[in-house]
């Protein structure tokens, strides 16, 4: 099964207006992000099943992905 | 009906508190709220908060019968009836039922208006059988 | 005056006289509350050249109309002097519970006069106010403090104490409150122990009035809904504000010893999922806060515990000190707080030490005997301890800051002296961030990320593009998200889950009876921007451009290594984002207000 990765905030306009999008597993995010043409430096965070992961985690068979930028910041 | 509280997911910020105030006597004022937050600090670190279960005891010994069944099949203390005597404060197991003359002129206690339930953000506070 | 307690308490520390005056509906109308507040009193009332730390000085605490209602963050409450730090205006905000139970308790501002010919403590229940003698508390720990007024006094009650810091007059001492919340930045805390106060409790017990009580309930709860209807509120809720340390280490903004670098090999080791994992046992919120970033931590290999750390004290106190520890970094937050130093001020002194150590500029004889080598976890604790006490050498020049440490020293260790103004800069490495960059150099406190953040920005444009537009950003987010700290809010409810700011419009007209946009209150939030800086006008005769240069480093030494390896900021387009700032701001070329601006914003009677 793919992955799922949900983009968040302004992100969204990256996946043209989508909330979500499929990957294969078996990439790493950063691999995701380049697939999907999010830009890599503007994903503050990743959150892989409720926990936040590095960008080198490997996708698993269906894991849920939400990925967010920090606008506002500190 | 009644009101439930996860203490290890309550962060102590109280807007259930301003909620409640603001309910029960249209006031803002958190020292007249009817849910109890103990703070347990700098050690052990942890929130301990106390909610009406509806248990009915602060009813039974009410000898001016304020406390009254809403329509929610909560308590409530019927402002206008009390008289302020506290028979019901030592009755109450989770120290949830409040007569402080100083600020108000009748008890009060949790009446399951919901609203702490409404403002809180962690999922603390939730309603259910 | 509704959505506001209608009195400003005046405690004179030195006669002992305690006197209430009504809040001026004028002061309401044209700076709203909180920093406003601060600002246009400090202004006001502190005379020209007064020395910080001497009795001409004041202390003015405010809340705002936003504060301890039903509001999401209406915690937040300003602490504005005259900073003993930088010699200009300093205005910290401090979370928690105080503000709410403040303004309960009848007051819109508290104004801290005169200096006490003894160590005292401020106790306020509701209108019974009272000084009393805190002989036996000198010399303790905030937290001690804490706790022993909790047991005297009660739950109800809350503090505001300051540490041995304070007490020594460390010139970035900070006011501790709930067991880890600080006023932290431009050394309120010492100003606080040069008028001999050790703390203020206060206990709040009537209610605040609002104008529409129906608009006002209904708006509230539509801000509280748009808040947990957000996404990531769960995400950001877990990790608080620790959940961007590891992008910024990606991108290189983490501060790696000493601001050389904005990355840090051992970055895994302070991140969020990692202090998540080891230490937090609590999350734990301000006054009102559906997403709070309080993390509560327990260090179990020190037996101590500690409310953070945040990014701020991970990056300044970890990846700049070189300490790759998450638990060393929680203990040594928890030092800072307990003595009553700011985080972000110790460790950049601290990382400037080190660097001086390892470049020899320091020797074992300048350091006391200690082994200051970045990743000295140790040294780093006895530092900490030398800081707030004002002990040995070392500890005794970096009590007074970065700036003069490193005027003391020479040997060119300014250009390697982190800090705007004289205050030390916050957890963002700006080697390429242009935007972030313009932002410290021009804050008005000095090297602080609060008023306006443009990291993201910056990399959506271009790090290192010189351009109006960055600007024009720096300058709508300085005039914008301060307005937090005047309505006595928190911010982090718009930065972390992008709520619709203007669902705070209707809260704010239902409070106080008066509609105001986001472009009136920007406008108010201009005003006080103006102001602030004629304060620092006043206060220093040489102000100008040269107050607004950043660190050297920032425009001579690209980082060896991480993201932003080989890359700086030219020194000529630092001056170019000044001259277009200056423009912008309506400014002179020297970075001084025209009549015209001044008029404009209706302060040139103030001015003159």
């Amino acid at each position: 099964m793919p992955a799922t990765i949900k983009a968040y905030g302004m992100l969204k306009t990256y996946l043209h207006g989508q909330n979500e999008a499929s990957v294969e597993h078996g990439l790493t995010i950063r691999q995701a992000l380049a697939v999907l043409g999010i830009p890599s430096e503007l994903v503050a965070f990743v959150i892989v099943n409720d926990e936040q992961k590095s960008k080198d985690y490997c996708l698993q068979d269906a894991d849920i992905v939400k990925v967010m930028a920090v606008m506002g910041g500190g | 009906m009644r009101l439930y509280v996860d203490s290890t997911k309550c962060s102590g910020c109280r807007a259930c508190l301003v909620a409640c105030s603001l309910n029960l006597f249209q006031e803002n004022n958190p020292k007249k709220a009817a849910l109890n937050l103990i703070p347990h600090f700098p050690a052990p670190g942890v929130y301990e908060m106390k909610v009406c279960t509806q248990c009915g005891d602060c009813a039974a010994v009410c000898p001016t019968e304020a406390i009254k069944l809403n329509e929610r099949g909560a308590y409530y203390v019927d402002f206008d009836e009390c008289n302020l005597c506290e028979a019901c404060v030592p009755e109450c197991p989770e120290d949830v039922m409040y007569v402080r003359a100083e600020l108000a002129n009748a008890a009060w206690k949790c009446n399951l208006c919901g609203d702490c339930v409404a403002v809180c953000g962690t999922g603390a506070l939730w309603i259910a059988d | 005056m509704k959505g506001y307690a209608g009195s400003i308490l005046r405690v004179n520390l030195a006669t002992g006289q305690i006197s209430k005056e009504p809040t001026p509906a004028e002061m309401a109308r044209d700076y709203l509350g909180g920093r406003g507040f601060g600002i246009y009193q400090l202004f006001k009332e502190v005379p020209k050249g007064a020395d910080a730390l001497g009795p001409q000085n004041k202390l003015i605490i405010s809340t705002g109309p936003l504060s301890g209602m039903l509001i999401p963050g209406g915690g937040k409450c300003d602490w504005t002097t005259k900073s003993p730090l930088t010699g200009g205006y300093a205005s910290a905000s401090m979370g928690g519970h105080f503000t709410a139970e403040m303004k309960y308790a009848g007051y819109d501002s508290i104004i801290l006069e005169g200096v006490s010919p003894k160590p005292v403590y401020l106790l306020i229940e509701d209108g019974k106010v009272q000084l009393l003698d805190a002989a036996h508390l000198w010399g303790k720990g905030a937290f001690d403090v804490e706790v022993e007024f909790k047991h005297k006094y009660g739950e109800e009650y809350q503090i505001a104490a300051i540490g041995p810091g304070g007490e020594n007059l460390v010139l970035y001492a900070c006011i501790n409150h709930d067991f880890g919340r600080q006023a932290g930045r431009g050394g309120v805390g010492a100003v606080m122990g040069s008028k001999k106060l050790k703390a203020i409790v206060v206990r709040g017990t009537k209610s605040v009035e609002v104008a529409d009580p129906e608009g006002y309930r209904k708006a509230g709860m539509a801000l509280y809904k748009a808040c947990k209807d957000a996404e990531g509120l769960a995400e950001w809720t877990r990790y608080g504000t620790t959940v961007v340390t590891s992008w910024c280490d990606e991108v290189g903004a983490l501060p790696t010893r000493n601001f050389s670098a904005g990355s840090f090999e051992g970055g895994e080791k302070i991140y969020g999922q990692t202090m998540r994992k080891e230490i937090v046992i609590t999350d734990k919120g301000c006054f009102g806060c559906p997403c709070p970033c309080g993390k509560y931590s327990h260090m179990k290999r020190y037996g101590t515990y500690v409310e953070g750390p945040e990014y701020e004290t991970i990056g300044l106190m970890g990846s700049n000190l070189g300490i790759a520890d998450i638990q060393a970094v929680g203990e040594a937050n928890r030092l800072a707080d307990d003595l009553g130093v700011d985080t972000i001020s110790a460790g950049n002194c601290v990382a400037w030490a080190m660097e001086c150590y390892e470049k020899g500029i320091l020797t074992k004889e300048d350091t006391d005997g200690l082994e200051l080598k970045f990743g000295n976890i140790e040294a780093t604790f006895a530092l900490i301890k030398n800081i707030a006490h004002r002990q040995g050498k070392l500890g005794n020049l970096l009590a007074d800051g970065v700036k003069r440490a490193a005027e003391k020293i020479g040997k060119g260790s300014e250009r390697f002296a982190i800090q705007v103004k004289g205050m030390e800069q916050s957890g963002y490495a700006t080697h390429s961030a242009t935007s972030m960059l313009l932002a410290y150099m021009t804050c008005d406190v000095g090297a602080h990320h609060n008023r306006a953040w443009a990291i993201t920005y910056d990399l959506q444009v271009g790090r290192s593009l010189v351009v109006p537009e960055k600007v024009a950003r720096v300058i709508w987010l300085q005039n914008f998200r301060p307005m937090f700290d005047v309505l006595g809010a928190c911010r982090l409810q718009w930065v972390e889950l992008s709520i619709d700011r203007d669902l705070y419009v209707p809260a704010m007209e239902a409070i106080t009876g008066i509609h105001r946009t986001w472009e009136d209150m920007e406008a108010v939030g201009n005003r006080i921007w103006n102001l602030t800086r004629l304060f620092w006008m006043r206060e220093n005769e040489d102000f100008g451009r040269s107050w607004d240069q950043p660190s050297p480093r920032f425009f001579e030494e690209p980082p060896k290594t991480g993201a932003t390896a080989g890359q700086i900021t030219s020194y000529e387009d630092v001056q170019r984002l000044l001259d277009m700032y200056y423009e912008q701001r309506g400014w002179d070329n020297n970075g001084l207000p025209t009549p015209a601006t001044l008029e404009k914003l209706n302060l040139a009677q103030i001015a003159s």
